[in-house]
Formats: structure tokens, C-alpha cells, sequence
């Protein structure tokens, strides 16, 4: 939990004909994290990708067509997910055949359905253009059968309408405006017969949109459009048909069409990560990291579908020249339990820790509930949080690590709505099992200030741990390392100590003195002091000193100040986990006031409780947006900035979605 | 006359402090004179547009580029002027004004999303428009086809336009629909705009200067349809633009109608025929408009100065210096004589060339 899982470095050699066996046995297992061999050493041996083009585009065929089946069908509910992950050169024959049979089943009534849809659209659109020109109330007929005239229908911009009668003033022409629609006018243009590509370049040139009429329409128009009315509902009857029709191939094939769809994605995911393996004529070599723990399965398994014909070799990282020096990461795999898990995700908003970093997943979840707890305490709103929470963590998939942290957050609210007797602002229905905030403020503000201490210790200690870890024992006398810890204990002890007795003695006084004075000393002298063995470690002798020494002094003690000035204002900067625990207080008073003046000005007791329900609506709403972002500005800020460096590298797993 | 001289005596410094800056007598003489094109950018770089050219190096730019970006300080201007007009109608006609070159822009961006073009394929094309366009441009470049463009702009001054060329654009299968459409609605807005300002001034002053502007745009549109693009006279006077003064629908189609130059000249209103009289070749018509209309915008600085005229009369004035730098880069570049390139400038500017 405190650290990722252990991982170890695998390399496979495999002939051409088992890659498959390998690569599904692979997929089963999911949790290897794949390095590109041409980035590794072994690509300067020639060991270069190739990715099994013609399959991979067979795969992307099926999927299209899958795709379009899903699309069309429309099934609901989840996808199933796949156990067995399949060998992509032999599933694809499987694949092939059962898209096919649902295919030859299903595309038949989706080209009816497509052409149902399209001939009531183009009934509609006919509808919409026949209703513009309704108002002249003219047998079709008629104007068809014009012998020496010829005529066009259509809408022009009203902008454009003098325009256009100017340009055709040279012919014998008609424009009958029959309506208005979207600023422009529904026209009838009429002209002679032979001056027809006159009016036509004329209504081209004035942006006229034709109402084109199609052949085998005849009768007055009012006639026309119940003639088409009586068609579009057939048309419709027709569709409904397919509907039923469809939505019982979805029932019969839809979950079916879903786990197709899965195995092709993973079959092609496996494909693709090809191109990171490394091929030298009919062998293959792929490397990357997976669980210690796994190692062992995966190599039985691997030599037990191969029958021994495959190499499956493991390294440990310390082993791996290119880790030791630094220029290989291992990635990180978190190993956090199911509460803890979803808070990963605001650790890796911050970094990624390096694999020798104490990982912080934990810590932050645990302070991170108590920060919100504290400053949100309220059993209602807690119970309002959680229930929220539960709805996104049953209902939105997506977004399933949010509601488990709405729901603990919640839990966390009700646990401090009891210590501070609170149920959604009502301080008098439960007795308080710790105190009220505002009734003891200064308290509180020193139990902030305290946890603030707290929490910035186990910031300094997580960091001594990941100082050893690292080797970084340069940086133990400096302000961020050990010496910068006691002297914050030091002080920190001083503080407690005066608050809780009142006073100190003339002898911890002294020798609390003498201690800082001494700390901040070596603190000061540590980086000069390291200058001057370096410079008689490059020159063998003492004697001159390294340039600027003066200058590296001076800056240490301003750093040595800076930084001491940063603890004292992180350690106050948790005093707004009182502040804001009062003003949740303090925004309960001003709704209930709010609420009793509109009783007291309207008379109903409807009204006082609408207000108190917007109320608190608003409350959960701004206060909880408010909380959250102090909550994790507490963390970054002041707790993860002591200790926490990142640079690591997340685990790729190899079947990460696309 | 009180309230107008409050309105406008910051911008009309403004104004008259930008328009010190346009290019002197000198400037001009010695650019027509330049031997080549290097010593033409030599000299180039010592007037105002100097900013313009001092990150080039090396070899010679393409014309095409340095055309736009010498269009810089005139978008700035733009800008300038922009702010420095109190009211909203007023800032409104010089918006209209500004959104011919927005229209530009998006011509070609309709060209290269309609040949599949990326921006920076055509990047060297765009005139850098700077703060003043608030076109959502980033999406408007992720469109696939012009008719998505067309949809992307329905709540901008171009939208309407736009949509009821669509189809004509579809019906034809070629741009010219949609680039007329945006022509016509920059000056349907400017139309609207100037017909839209509160004082009776500067309505008056705003005409005085965009209708004969329209009218000189009209006339060499209606060379450049019938002799150029060879199109119809019916054709001709519905891709007119509207806002004109001097010109009105039955004399551009008169116009579109004319046969020869004499007859096209016959149908011109008499005060413009006797500034342009002389014209004896279709191509010589443009220099010919620009100086009578050159002319036009210099009374107006002498005549009273509290309206908007001022300022589009000063943003006019640089664009048509602009125009004309553009011509002498062309004319510069394909090494044409001075007396070629004379005739394609205006007087105000070519008249330098014996200074």
C-alpha cells in the first residue's frame, strides 16, 4: 500500500509460429507494461517491430462492420467483458463467420428500414415545399402544361429582389411574390420560353434556392398535399413494422454483438502492440515489466502452451545497468485497496511517484477525508453527499472513482456532523459528541493549527524515508531533510508546550535556543561547507578556496530563511480548516435568519421551509465546491510539497483501452 | 456642434496622429524610382512599413507574403480607431468596414477547407486581423466542408448570407455562390450600419464617402464580371453591391449592357465622367476611380471635422495606399517599366514618380 507493486523485467523469445500463444496467454493476463525493444539495447542488434499489417486491417474491417450493427441496432446495457483473451490470427476466422450470420439476418431489414426513413423525409421536405406555394392556390397541371411560357419556383433574399427585377427588365417577365420565409421571399418567376436561360442565370445570380418539384406530381396543390399526407402515414405504419422488427433482432443479437465487438478490439489492441516487439527473421523478442508475483504463473503458462519452445527470462531492476544509472524509469503500478484506489487519481494529478518514492496514495486519502470531514461536518449534507456519490457510482460508469469519493467524503461529513451535533444545520436535535465550532472558536482554531503540524510532520518524515531510499543524504542537514525537521519539532514543541501550560522555563529556553541556533547554522554552512570538500576532492590539497563562496553563502541563509519562513506559513495555513468549518457554520445562521424574516414577512410556514431547502441546496453546492478545492490545495501545497517529487512513469498495461 | 466636437476630438487626433504616418511624397518617389525589387524593400524599410520587413532575411520574400504583411499596421489601425470611438454605432460602421477583410479570410479558408488544404498551406494568404475579428477561427479551421463552415457562422453578420448561398453552392458545385455571398453581406452591413448611426452628421458625412466608394467598386466590378469573368448583364446587376450614390440599379445594368468603352462611359454619371474621361483601356479604369475618389477623401479632411467621416474616410485612405504599395510590389517584382506601373496607380501616388 506504501509503495507500488513490486515489479520485475521479462523478456520473451518466441519463434514466429508461437507468437500468437504468447501474445494471447499475454492478453489474459493483462498486467504487462510493454517496452519498445528498438528503444532498448537489443534494437542496435537489429531486433526491428513489424506489425502484421493485413491482419490488423482485416480486424479493422470487422470492426466497422460491427460497429455499423451496434449503431443501427442500438442495444442497450453493458458490455460484457471477456475472460479469455483470443488469439488474434485465429479468431478472426470465428469472428468472420458470426458478424457474417448476424449480417445476412439483420441487413436486409435495416436497408428496408434506411429506405422507409428516406422516403418519408423526402415526403416531408416535399410537404414543406408544397405548403410555400399553397397560397396560389394553382392546378399544377396547368402550369405544366404551359406551351409558350416557362416558369420557376423558388426563394430569394428580400435583399435581392429589386436586383432581380432590374436584371431581367430587358425580358418579358412575371415575379409574383406568393409569401416570406426566413427573410426571404417565396417567388414565382415566369417568362417566355425562349428566354428561359435568361431567367434561369438571373434567379442563379440572386442566390435563389429552386423549389424543385418532382415529376408525376399533378392536381391542384391542395390536392396534392392530402395525397402525400394518406402516403406518409403508410410510409410511417411501414416503419413502425421495422421497428418491432428491429428491436427484436437487437434483443436476439445485441449482448452477442457486444462481445464480438470486444474481441476484436482486444484482438487488435494485441496486434498493435506489436509494434512494440522486436523481430529478427522468424523470432521474436518482446520485454517489459510485470508483477513478481505473476512472473511464475505466466512462465508455466507460456512453456505449457508452447511446449517448451519459448524463452521466458526475468531480471530484477537492480541488475539493469540502464535503471541504476537512471535512464530506464520502472513504472508505477498502485496497489492501493478499493476506498483508497479512486484517490489516485488526485495523486497522479500532482505527479507520478518514481518507483523508489514512498507512494502517497494513502496518506492523502486518509488527511484529505479528515480535511473535508472537518471543514463540511454535518450529518445531513454528509448523508446528501454520500447518496450523490452512490448515484454516480451506480449510474455514470464513467465517473465511478468520483462517486466513491463523494460517498466517503459524505461519510466523513456525517462522522464530524455528530462530533459537532450538527443535521443540516439544526445544532439542537443531537447532542455533540466533541463541541460546537462556533461556540468555541478559538479552540478550534488551535486544533486546526495543531492538525496542520501534524500533518506537515508526517510530511517531513515521508520525506526522510524517501531520502534514505533515494540516497539523497546531501540533502539531510539542509531545511527540507533532517535538520530542517527538528528545528520545525523544535519549535513546534515550544509552541505546544507554551500553549498548553502557559509558559516556559528559563532552561528550555536556553536550550532551545542553542539547539535552532545550532540547526540553523549547519543548515546555513551545509552547502558552502560541501563546496569546499568538493573543491579538495578535485584538487587534492587544502588551499585555495572555491570561487563565490561568498556568494553561496549568502544565498544559503536566504534560502535557510525563505524556507523556514514557508514552514511558519504552512503550519498557519490550516487555520482555514476552522474558517471554513465556521463559515459553513456561519452560512447555516444566515439562511435560518433568512428564512425566519420571509416567514415573518409572508406569514406561511411553506415558504420558510423552500427557503431553507434552497438554502442548503446552496450550501452543498458553493461549500462543497469551496471545501473540496482548500481540501486539496492543503494537500498539495502544504503536505505533498515536503516530500512528494514525482517523475515517475505510469504502468501501460498491454489491453489499455483505447 | 458642442456635443459632436466632444465625441469626436480623441478619435480625430487619433486619426490625424496615425495619419502622419502615411508614406510622404518622398517615400513615394523614391519607391516608384527603386531600380529592383531589393532597392524598392530598401527603401521600403525606412518608411513606417519598415516594422513589417525587419524580421525578413536572406533572400528575397515572395511578393504574396509581404502584400499581407504590410497589411498589419492597417488592421491595427483598424483596432485604434476602433476604441477610440465612444458610441456603438459608430464603432459598428467601422466594424463593417474592418469585416471586408474578415471576408477575405474567409474566402480563403472556404478555398482550402474546400480543397482540403490545411491552414498552413494557405497561412501566407490570411491577413492578420488580429483582436478585432472575434470569428471563432480554430473551429472554423476544423471544419471538413464549406457548407459546415457556412453553418459555424449563422449567428455572425455572414451567417444569413452565407446560408441562402448554400444552396446555389451546392446547385453549382464551385465557391462563387458563398464568395459573392460574403462580399454582399459586408456591405449590407455597412449599409445598415450607416443608416443605423444617431446623428444626422454622420450619416450624411458616412454616405458622402461609402456611397461613392460602392459606386467605383460597382463600376470596376462590372468590368471585371462582363470583360473578365464574361458573365451576363443579368448577372452583372444582381452581384452589384448595395450602398451605392452616384449609381443605381437601372445605370449598372445600363452599364452591364455597354458594348464598348465609349458606351460605357456614355452611361456614367456626368460629375465622375469628368474625371475619367481620358480612359481608353478597360484596365485603365481602376487608377482612374482611385484618384477621383483619392480626391474625394482629401476634401473631406479640409471640410469640417466633427463626424465619422474622418475616420473611415482615414482608413480608406490607407487602405488605398496599401492597395497601391501591393501594386508597385507586383509591378517591382516581375520587373515591369515605370511607365507600365504608373498606369496601374493612382495619380496621388504615381504623380511622385516626377518630383
Amino acid at each position: 500500500m506504501f509503495r507500488p507493486v513490486k515489479l520485475t523485467r521479462l523478456t520473451i523469445q518466441a519463434p514466429e509460429d508461437q507468437i500468437s500463444a504468447v501474445m494471447a496467454i499475454l492478453g489474459d493476463l493483462r498486467l504487462l507494461h510493454l517496452i519498445r525493444v528498438e528503444e532498448t539495447h537489443l534494437g542496435h542488434l537489429g531486433y526491428v517491430a513489424h506489425i502484421d499489417t493485413p491482419l490488423l486491417e482485416h480486424y479493422d474491417r470487422l470492426l466497422a462492420r460491427a460497429n455499423r450493427l451496434l449503431r443501427d441496432l442500438g442495444p442497450s446495457g453493458p458490455s460484457p467483458g471477456i475472460r479469455k483473451v483470443p488469439r488474434p490470427d485465429k479468431a478472426v476466422f470465428r469472428l468472420e463467420e458470426e458478424l457474417a450470420l448476424i449480417e445476412k439476418e439483420a441487413l436486409e431489414p435495416l436497408e428496408r428500414k434506411k429506405k422507409a426513413k428516406n422516403a418519408i423525409s423526402e415526403h416531408e421536405a416535399l410537404i414543406a415545399r408544397l405548403h410555400l406555394l399553397a397560397p396560389i392556390k394553382i392546378d399544377l397541371d396547368r402550369l405544366y402544361n404551359l406551351r409558350y411560357v416557362t416558369w420557376r419556383a423558388g426563394l430569394i433574399p428580400e435583399e435581392n429582389l429589386d436586383k432581380l427585377e432590374q436584371s431581367l427588365v430587358d425580358t418579358y417577365h412575371a415575379l409574383i411574390p406568393i409569401g416570406r420565409k426566413e427573410r426571404r421571399v417565396v417567388l414565382l418567376a415566369v417568362s417566355l420560353k425562349e428566354d428561359e436561360e435568361v431567367l434561369l442565370r438571373a434567379l442563379k445570380s440572386a442566390f435563389c434556392d429552386p423549389l424543385e418539384l418532382p415529376p408525376g406530381i399533378h392536381g391542384t396543390i391542395e390536392k396534392v398535399l392530402d395525397r402525400l399526407s394518406a402516403e406518409i402515414e403508410y410510409l410511417k405504419t411501414e416503419f413502425a413494422g421495422l421497428d418491432t422488427k428491429w428491436a427484436e433482432l437487437a434483443r436476439k443479437y445485441g449482448t452477442r454483438l457486444k462481445r464480438l465487438r470486444e474481441e476484436i478490439l482486444l484482438a487488435r489492441q494485441l496486434l498493435k502492440a506489436q509494434a512494440k516487439f522486436g523481430q529478427i527473421d522468424h523470432t521474436y523478442l518482446l520485454t517489459g515489466w510485470i508483477p513478481v508475483a505473476l512472473f511464475e504463473e505466466l512462465r508455466k503458462r507460456i512453456i505449457k502452451a508452447t511446449s517448451g519452445k519459448v524463452l521466458v527470462d526475468q531480471v530484477e531492476p537492480e541488475d539493469i545497468k540502464e535503471v541504476r544509472s537512471g535512464i530506464l524509469k520502472i513504472p508505477i503500478l498502485f496497489n492501493n485497496p478499493l476506498l483508497i484506489r479512486p484517490f489516485e487519481r488526485l495523486t497522479t494529478l500532482y505527479g507520478t511517484p518514481s518507483y523508489e518514492e514512498v507512494e502517497p496514495t494513502v496518506f492523502l486519502a486518509v488527511s484529505f477525508l479528515l480535511l473535508f470531514g472537518m471543514m463540511f461536518g454535518d450529518v445531513g449534507h454528509g448523508a446528501i453527499l454520500c447518496g450523490i456519490g452512490y448515484y454516480v457510482f451506480r449510474k455514470m460508469y464513467r465517473y465511478t472513482d468520483y462517486g466513491i469519493i463523494l460517498m466517503e467524503c459524505g461519510v466523513s461529513s456525517m462522522i464530524f456532523g455528530l462530533l459537532y451535533g450538527s443535521v443540516f444545520g439544526m445544532e439542537d436535535l443531537i447532542p455533540a459528541l466533541w463541541m460546537h465550532p462556533m461556540e468555541e472558536i478559538n479552540r478550534f482554531m488551535m486544533m486546526s493549527a495543531f492538525l496542520g503540524i501534524g500533518v506537515i510532520s508526517l510530511g517531513l518524515i515521508l520525506n526522510l524515508i524517501n531520502v534514505i531510499r533515494q540516497h539523497r543524504y546531501g540533502e539531510l542537514l539542509s531545511t527540507s531533510g533532517l535538520a530542517g525537521a527538528l528545528l520545525y519539532w523544535l519549535g513546534a514543541g515550544l509552541v505546544v508546550r507554551y500553549l498548553l501550560s502557559g509558559g516556559l522555563s528559563s532552561f528550555e529556553l536556553i536550550s532551545a535556543k542553542v539547539a535552532a541556533g545550532t540547526l540553523i547554522i549547519l543548515m546555513i554552512l551545509q552547502k558552502p561547507i560541501r563546496a569546499v570538500l568538493l573543491r579538495y576532492h578535485k584538487d587534492k590539497k587544502w588551499g585555495r578556496l572555491p570561487p563565490g563562496l561568498g556568494g553561496t553563502i549568502l544565498e544559503s541563509f536566504i534560502e535557510v530563511l525563505d524556507d523556514l519562513l514557508r514552514y511558519l506559513a504552512n503550519t498557519v495555513s490550516f487555520v482555514r480548516i476552522a474558517a471554513f468549518a465556521l463559515t459553513h457554520a456561519g452560512l447555516f445562521i444566515a439562511v435560518f435568519s433568512l428564512a425566519d424574516m420571509v416567514q415573518n414577512v409572508h406569514g406561511g410556514g411553506l415558504l420558510y421551509w423552500v427557503t431553507l431547502i434552497i438554502g442548503n441546496v446552496f450550501i452543498i453546492a458553493l461549500e462543497g465546491m469551496v471545501v473540496s478545492i482548500q481540501t486539496i490545495r492543503l494537500e498539495y501545497y502544504e503536505f505533498f510539497s515536503k516530500f512528494f517529487r514525482g517523475g515517475g512513469k505510469p504502468f501501460r498495461p498491454l489491453l489499455e483501452e483505447e | 456642434m458642442i456635443l459632436a466636437a466632444a465625441r469626436y476630438a480623441y478619435p480625430n487626433a487619433k486619426v490625424r496622429a496615425l495619419r502622419s504616418r502615411r508614406l510622404t511624397d518622398q517615400d513615394r518617389h523614391f519607391l516608384l524610382e527603386a531600380r529592383d525589387f531589393s532597392s524598392f524593400l530598401a527603401y521600403l524599410a525606412t518608411t513606417p512599413y519598415g516594422r513589417e520587413l525587419s524580421d525578413l532575411e536572406g533572400e528575397l520574400p515572395d511578393p504574396g507574403v509581404l502584400e499581407r504583411r504590410l497589411a498589419r499596421p492597417l488592421m491595427e489601425d483598424y483596432a485604434k480607431v476602433a476604441r477610440a470611438l465612444r458610441g456603438k454605432r459608430e464603432r459598428e460602421s467601422v466594424l463593417a468596414l474592418f469585416s471586408r477583410f474578415e471576408s477575405e479570410n474567409l474566402k480563403v479558408l472556404l478555398r482550402a477547407v474546400f480543397s482540403g488544404l490545411g491552414k498552413q498551406a494557405v497561412s501566407h494568404l490570411l491577413y492578420p486581423l488580429g483582436t478585432l475579428s472575434t470569428l471563432p477561427w480554430d473551429n472554423l479551421w476544423a471544419c471538413d466542408n464549406p457548407a459546415e463552415v457556412a453553418d459555424m457562422l449563422i449567428r455572425t453578420p455572414f451567417g444569413t448570407a452565407l446560408k441562402h448561398a448554400v444552396p446555389q453552392f451546392e446547385a453549382q458545385g464551385r465557391l462563387f455562390p458563398l464568395e459573392m455571398a460574403l462580399d454582399l453581406s459586408c456591405f449590407q452591413r455597412l449599409k445598415q450600419a450607416v443608416s443605423g448611426l444617431r446623428s444626422r452628421s454622420d450619416r450624411k458625412a458616412a454616405k458622402g464617402i461609402l456611397g461613392p466608394y460602392v459606386d467605383i467598386l460597382n463600376i470596376s466590378w462590372t468590368i471585371r464580371l462582363k470583360i473578365h469573368y464574361g458573365l451576363s448583364p443579368e448577372e452583372t446587376v444582381n452581384y452589384s453591391l448595395p450602398g451605392g450614390e452616384l449609381l443605381g440599379l437601372s445605370q449598372l445594368h445600363r452599364l452591364a449592357r455597354a458594348e464598348d468603352i465609349s458606351s460605357f462611359l456614355e452611361q456614367i454619371p456626368r460629375s465622375l465622367q469628368r474625371e475619367i474621361g481620358e480612359v481608353s483601356e478597360w484596365e485603365d479604369f481602376p487608377a482612374y476611380l482611385e484618384t477621383w475618389f483619392l480626391r474625394l477623401l482629401a476634401r473631406l479632411f479640409m471640410g469640417p471635422p466633427f463626424h465619422i467621416g474622418i475616420e473611415i474616410a482615414f482608413l480608406l485612405e490607407k487602405e488605398m495606399e496599401l492597395t497601391a504599395l501591393i501594386t508597385l510590389i507586383e509591378a517591382k517584382a516581375q520587373g515591369l517599366s515605370l511607365d507600365k506601373a504608373v498606369k496601374k496607380l493612382p495619380r496621388q501616388f504615381s504623380g511622385a514618380a516626377h518630383v
